[in-house]
């Protein structure tokens, strides 16, 4: 009864928490469409009905985070930091990283982009592959920083200095496809089951802190991506420049 | 409607289903969870799979047809200002509607036995993406090579990163990782695009490029900001 009870109270404070969420964006829409857009009726009915559609799908995907992800990925991050072997945490994070990426339709669009401005020179599997590895190695740094206690800044300030470095050998097409790619990587999955199971292992790993050590997977996948596809473009643009 | 439905499934499938099954995997080998958890992982990975799906759908009639009208619509306005209000306004509202930035905020809420809000973390991230979407549309007016704008902003990121509260470092990143999702990504491309073609001048498809990216930093450095007020 419990249960259920509290399954039904999640499910009713998260349909509250959807429409909190999309009532801003209908509001700017609305407001936007009276003053300048005045698009037909027809339009705005189909508008709608897709807000519909993505508030219910909304709810429903906060809930399965909050009702399943969320406890079952903390739990495994909890047995999974108290082995004694709690290291086998960084090859599981480099698995789920590769796994997703190969599988995520954004980093195929941008994979097309790179073998685009890069005419063919770099074709589009090797990106795939090289945009799985870059997650893979984030979400393995990210585990090992849980498990041996790092602070961020080691690996953040090289990474984003390195990137600056680049920033001088990289062109301008390279430069904003590498910065994308920062972004398009980090999918669903990573953000909400990845980074439970990371807070889950920060809570039982002694000295560990769940804000300063269990946080800090997305911005792995947020930076890796960067650095290796500002890589690929020098190399691509060295053998550029020996033609 | 209905292919596009199945289409969509299947790719969020494709996400979800290698996850679980080396959940699974890890669960006869190593993990041995309680099965009430076994259970809440495998539910939730149904309405996780269900639920992003029909969040996509609905997205394609409604957000990416509407933003890519404002795209077009928001440069015919003229007054530069004007067009940067809105802008910000639309990436601080799309922000706000982006599901990984939500379950973040949860998490951090959880994390920090509620010392930290949830609603004052998307708050902040969603004031960063406005203002750099706006910084970005003013970066194609001027024709401010990229470069500088990621130089400029990562020198200010790695300087502010010693000096905010140590808690706000890892914190800022995940928040700028996580709202480049399905709202806000299409959003800020729609709006690129629709501005490049008016405003930019040479109307090259590449100035859209790298919006993105500005637009990520906004949030380390606003949340990273925030930090340094709250020490």
């Amino acid at each position: 009864m419990n249960a259920v009870a509290d399954f039904f109270s999640t499910f009713a404070t998260i349909l509250w928490e959807s429409l909190q969420t999309l009532l801003p964006i209908i509001v700017f829409f609305i407001l936007f469409q009276l003053l300048y857009l005045k698009l037909p009726r027809r339009f705005l009915a189909k508008v709608f009905s897709g807000l519909v559609i993505s508030f219910l799908g909304l709810a429903l995907f906060l809930f399965g985070v909050e009702y399943g992800f969320e406890p079952a990925g903390t739990y495994m991050g909890n047995v999974l930091g108290k082995l004694s072997y709690s290291w086998v945490i960084i090859p599981i994070g480099f698995l789920l990283g590769f796994m997703v990426t190969l599988v995520e339709p954004a980093v195929r669009v941008l994979s097309y982009e790179v073998d685009k401005t890069s005419s063919g020179h770099i074709p589009e599997k090797i990106v795939l592959y090289f945009m799985a590895f870059a997650v893979a190695l984030a979400l393995a740094l990210g585990m090992a920083r849980i498990i041996y206690g790092f602070p961020i800044e080691y690996l953040i300030v090289p990474g984003y200095v390195i990137i600056l470095l680049l920033l001088k050998f990289t062109s301008g097409d390279f430069t904003s496809i590498a910065f994308d790619a920062g972004g398009v990587a980090t999918g669903p999955m990573v953000t909400t089951f990845v980074v439970a199971i990371a807070l889950g292992a920060a809570e039982v790993i002694q000295g560990r802190d769940p804000i300063l050590d269990g946080f800090g997977i997305i911005a792995m996948v947020a930076m890796v991506p960067i650095l290796v596809i500002m890589i690929l473009g020098v190399f691509y643009e060295r053998g550029e420049d020996a033609n | 409607m209905q292919d596009e439905f199945k289409d969509t499934l299947w790719q969020i499938f494709k996400g979800v289903a290698p996850v679980a099954i080396l959940v699974l995997i890890l669960q006869f080998t190593i993990l041995g969870m309680p099965l009430d958890i076994v259970g809440r992982f495998l539910l939730g990975a149904v309405l996780v799979t269900a639920g992003l799906s029909l969040f996509l759908i609905g997205l394609k009639m409604s957000i990416i047809p509407m933003g890519e009208a404002i795209g077009s619509e928001l440069p015919q306005i003229g007054n530069i200002a004007i067009i940067l209000f809105w802008a910000f306004f639309l990436g601080f509202t799309a922000t706000l509607a982006e599901p990984p930035v939500r379950v973040l905020a949860t998490y951090v809420e959880i994390a920090s036995a509620g010392e930290l809000g949830g609603d004052t973390l998307v708050g902040i991230t969603a004031l960063g993406i406005g203002i750099f979407i706006a910084l970005s549309i003013l970066r194609i007016v001027l024709q401010v090579p990229i470069a500088y704008i990621f130089a400029g902003g990562y020198t200010l990121i790695l300087v502010l990163s010693f000096f905010t509260s140590p808690e706000f470092v890892p914190i800022s990143f995940d928040a700028s990782g996580s709202t480049t999702g399905p709202v806000t990504v299409p959003v800020i491309l729609s709006l690129g695009v629709g501005v490049t073609s008016v405003l930019g001048g040479k109307s090259s498809v590449k100035e859209g490029f790298g919006l993105v990216g500005i637009a990520s930093m906004g949030p380390i450095i606003a949340l990273m900001l925030m930090g340094v007020i709250a020490t």
